[in-house]
């Protein structure tokens, strides 16, 4: 059973489809329990064009299974359907409201001879489950960060409000979903913590209570540099899906003033303020126009308990960001805007720059910076904190890897593995490519490692492992 | 199906073997229940009593109780027409079973077909021809798995009834309700799902043999050898569940080839029908995987009565020879008695794992590759489960981790070369047959590092190797004339 790539196996030209949105479906059975009212049940549906009856059909269908699975276990319904072509994900984030993801299987194409149709084959097997289920979830957390639950809309402005809400936010972020590029990441949904020293972690914990101390209103602060968390006081679960929505989303959409060309629009007027580079991501682009409109995206965080909606003010300077949460009900002038403007810019500059230095300074102690010598992926699931040395520069639209996504595979299958116990384990087991991997888990932290020593033995590559948590994870892994 | 006294009085041979006009087969199979004695223990160590079975057929439906059970299993015909049902009575659920044909159906429709369900179960689809199996499993085994124990369970129903027939059937009538025909036999497929879950037999397509010394094995198949008439396809000596020698025609070894699951389906068969200790079996098989369509003809005799521990099978294509096989019988009877071969069947023991004299290892699985290329069976060494697997629960366990790494390492799209698990209850070691010579599969205690399960696996190998005389049977004979 060797593991030929698909384009080597044979000479002619042979097509690989990577996997697919097909179509994505919210609905609720009780706005429409009755014959004749199937309608009333589809809150949103993917793609638009299909024809009425066919999505009758299919959100049918997925009540039927859902039906089905609890006459074996009536508290844990259906999660996923696998068929031939494709694969449907079942989410219920809030009761009875269900949201139903379809992915086309990926497929190869091979052309046949004398003009007859290609023949297709189905690779179901490229498809985990917890990953794109960890997808679809993640689709309803974001939402819900920008429109708050379901129930709440649908109390506050019936049906009518909830679709129009589901419409606007899901035909824009469907298109931002890529189904190919999704792996063991999705299902830890984790952050990348900053590494820093104390010194100037303390720095930024007292700028945090300053400003939160001049600035009353503000109610949560988040600070984040270069892309990586370095503090929140947001709960856990908000925090890591605002940070997905700032490094996939936002941060992407505004590169850096200063290193705009000269005739870039980026560029700030220089009249005036060259005391600092701060300036707002989110809110007013220009403070000096006293007539351009503002507005602050509005979040809706701590929806278990508390439910509250929050303006978010994200503010940047250099590489710093920081994320301002205030009560929606307050209205945020263009005072309040240059108030903060003026107290945080200087401020915050002076600091992005304190810290690129120390994090200079600590690089050049540490050594050059040379190719990590360890493919790994580290996740802990108190804090949430994860780190990858596979995964390169991630931009909004694609992760990419430096190892075989086959590879990224059976990281996938240990995962879910581990999941199946609550106990701390260890799997280790060599590819057919004669690649190694390692997985570890120990008291809520789960490491993977890929060493590329095809003549090594299992001893070998566990010392291997030895030494790079002897140097990156001291006295987290148990070790034999 | 035939009981008869070994005075051999004259009786009916069985009937035509067109089933749709008589339900002999299946009256027959379950008129033996009559004769079953108290201290039936026979070959059905692994086969639920007959009492359990009882009370799983009348099982309520829908309550706790049931849906805390590990796995179920449905047939049910194209129409929605409940065949089968492995806990509670199939007539109860036959709304459930329509509603898995329409599942069935809807998907079919859009010209894609239904694979599974997954939720707090595992739910497989197949369907074979005009038979919808389904199987809802909380045992967490991989989709490839539970469908391979559905193929199970429909070959064992062609076993009985062929799959022409089935065929034929369902063309002439599709409303057909099939269970006319299998009526009395659902505890042959209970007992197949219970061996299933705790045998390895079936994972690795592989059979046991009873460990015995070269000499005694080679008596048995010289006497095999020599009792063939016409006709005569196979013989086989079995123990305990055990193969003790197998003779095969030569041409069954060199063109068709015996697979192991049909071997498993027979010895299911008859371990389901010969719950008495005298008398003989005349009954037609069929072999699924050798040909579906045709009916073997099987006599079935134990040589050891009273205890009726070893087990003679025949297999002969020609219906009208059982007379010619009774005298096989006599003549392997006469032979095995002129050799006391029986006495060192009785003292062999299935072997257990402190024979290896590995301290850690608890448990182990291993199949030789490394046969004559015309041999079909793969021969499988599956020692004793003894503690802490020794409780039914521990062993399915056991089982379950053994599955698991099977399914990790043979996967379709990316195989492994080896697997190294450890747990706080057990480290695991799977090793494929890369090399081309064995698959093993080793459990040690938690508490191994890894260099001692490596030590101890090169232990292991050495000692099968020095056993593999008398542990497996290399070279199948073939008959002599």
């Amino acid at each position: 059973m060797l593991m030929i790539s698909p384009r080597m196996a044979s000479g002619t030209q042979e097509k690989q489809y990577t996997p697919s949105l097909l179509s994505f479906f919210i609905y609720n059975p009780k706005f429409g329990p009755r014959e004749g009212e199937e309608e009333k049940k589809i809150l949103f549906y993917h793609p638009i064009e299909v024809e009425k009856n066919e999505k009758i059909r299919n959100v049918g269908l997925c009540e039927a299974i859902v039906q089905f699975t609890r006459t074996f276990c009536p508290t844990k319904p259906a999660k996923s359907l696998h068929t031939q072509k494709n694969r449907q994900f079942f989410h219920e984030p809030e009761e009875n409201f269900w949201m139903v993801m379809v992915v086309r299987n990926p497929m190869i194409e091979k052309p046949s001879k004398d003009g007859k149709p290609p023949t297709v084959e189905y690779q179901e097997e490229e498809i985990l489950d917890s990953v794109y289920g960890a997808v679809l979830q993640q689709c309803y957390s974001m939402y819900k960060l920008f429109n708050g639950t379901f129930g709440r809309s649908f109390e506050a402005g019936g049906v009518e409000l909830l679709i129009q809400k589901l419409e606007k936010f899901f035909y824009r972020y469907l298109q931002t979903l890529h189904l190919q590029s999704c792996d063991l990441l999705d299902v830890f949904g984790g952050i990348s913590f900053f590494p820093l020293d104390k010194m100037t972690y303390l720095k930024i914990q007292s700028f945090v209570n300053r400003v939160e101390e001049s600035l009353s209103l503000v109610k949560y602060t988040a600070f984040l540099y270069n892309d990586q968390l370095i503090w929140s006081g947001l709960e856990q679960d908000d925090m890591r899906i605002l940070y997905k929505y700032l490094t996939t989303s936002l941060f992407p959409r505004h590169t850096e003033p200063e290193l705009a060309g000269r005739d870039s629009p980026l560029r700030p007027e220089v009249a005036g303020n060259l005391l600092h580079y701060g300036r707002f991501l989110t809110g007013p682009a220009n403070l000096k126009d006293p007539e351009a409109k503002f507005r602050f995206p509005r979040i809706f965080v701590n929806t278990e308990d508390s439910y509250e909606e929050l303006h978010l003010i994200v503010y940047k300077a250099m590489s710093a960001a920081v994320c301002f949460m205030i009560n929606a009900s307050v209205e945020l002038t263009r005072e309040f805007c240059e108030q903060l403007d003026a107290l945080v810019g200087p401020q915050l500059t002076l600091l992005a720059s304190d810290i690129c230095e120390q994090y200079n300074i600590n690089r050049r102690i540490s050594g050059p910076e040379k190719e990590p010598q360890f493919k790994f992926i580290y996740f802990n699931h108190m804090n949430l904190a994860e780190k990858s040395t596979i995964h390169m520069r991630k931009t909004a639209s694609v992760s990419l890897t430096s190892v075989h996504p086959d590879l990224m595979k059976i990281l996938g299958d240990i995962n879910s593995d581990f999941a199946r116990v609550d106990e701390d384990e260890e799997i280790i087991v060599k590819a057919m490519t004669d690649y190694w991997v390692v997985g570890k888990k120990s008291d809520q932290r789960e490491l993977y490692v890929i060493l590329n020593q095809k003549n090594a033995n299992l001893i070998e590559v566990n010392e291997e492992v030895k030494r790079l948590c002897a140097t990156q994870f001291n006295n987290i892994f148990f070790l034999d | 199906m035939l009981k008869r006294d070994s005075a051999g009085t004259d009786g009916g041979l069985p009937e035509n073997t067109s089933l749709e006009e008589s339900s002999d087969f299946t009256v027959l199979l379950s008129g033996t229940e009559l004769k079953q004695s108290e201290s039936s223990s026979s070959l059905g160590s692994d086969c639920s009593s007959a009492s359990q079975i009882q009370t799983s057929q009348n099982e309520e439906v829908m309550t706790d109780g049931w849906r805390s059970r590990r796995k179920h299993v449905f047939v049910l015909s194209e129409a929605g027409k409940p065949i089968y049902s492995r806990h509670g009575s199939e007539e109860a659920l036959s709304s459930v079973m329509g509603v898995m044909m329409a599942l069935v159906s809807f998907v079919q429709v859009g010209g894609n077909t239904i694979q599974s369900i997954y939720s707090g179960h595992t739910i497989v689809f197949m369907q074979k021809g005009p038979l919808v199996l389904v199987s809802a499993s909380k045992s967490r085994q991989s989709e490839l798995q539970l469908r391979s124990e559905l193929l199970h369970v429909y070959h064992q129903i062609v076993s009985m009834l062929t799959q022409a027939s089935i065929n034929r059937i369902f063309q002439r009538r599709k409303n057909y309700d099939l269970r006319r025909l299998l009526f009395g036999s659902e505890k042959v497929i209970d007992g197949l799902l219970d061996v299933m879950e705790s045998e390895a037999g079936f994972l690795l397509s592989a059979v046991q043999c009873l460990p015995l010394a070269s000499s005694s094995r080679d008596v048995l198949n010289q006497v095999l050898q020599k009792a063939v008439t016409p006709n005569l396809v196979l013989s086989l000596l079995v123990t305990k569940g055990q193969l003790l020698s197998i003779v095969q025609e030569k041409m069954v070894i060199e063109d068709a080839r015996l697979k192991p699951s049909d071997l498993h389906l027979l010895l299911n068969l008859i371990r389901a029908s010969t719950s008495f200790q005298t008398g003989e079996i005349w009954t037609p098989v069929c072999l699924p995987r050798f040909n579906p369509d045709c009916y073997f003809y099987t006599y079935v005799a134990y040589l050891d009565p009273p205890e009726c521990s070893v087990c003679l099978v025949l297999l002969s294509t020609d219906k009208e020879a059982f007379y010619a096989a009774a005298e096989c019988k006599r003549k392997i009877e006469e032979g095995v008695r002129n050799n006391s071969v029986l006495q060192s069947i009785s003292k062999a023991q299935p072997c257990q794992v402190r024979h290896v004299g590995v301290a850690e290892l608890r448990h182990f699985l291993y199949m030789p590759f490394d046969v004559p290329d015309h041999y079909g069976q793969l021969p499988q060494f599956t020692p004793e489960v003894e503690a802490p697997y020794a409780t039914g629960e521990e062993r399915v366990r056991l089982m379950d981790l053994y599955r698991h790494l099977h399914s990790r390492i043979h996967s379709s799209s990316r195989p492994l070369k080896l697997l190294y698990h450890s747990t706080q209850r057990e480290t695991l070691l799977a090793w494929p047959q890369v090399t081309g010579k064995f698959e093993m599969y080793a459990c040690f205690s938690p508490l191994v590092n890894k260099s001692l399960a490596i030590g101890a696996v090169t232990k292991l190998l050495r000692w099968i190797k020095k056993e593999e005389d008398c542990l497996f049977i290399c070279s199948p004979p073939k008959y002599s004339t």
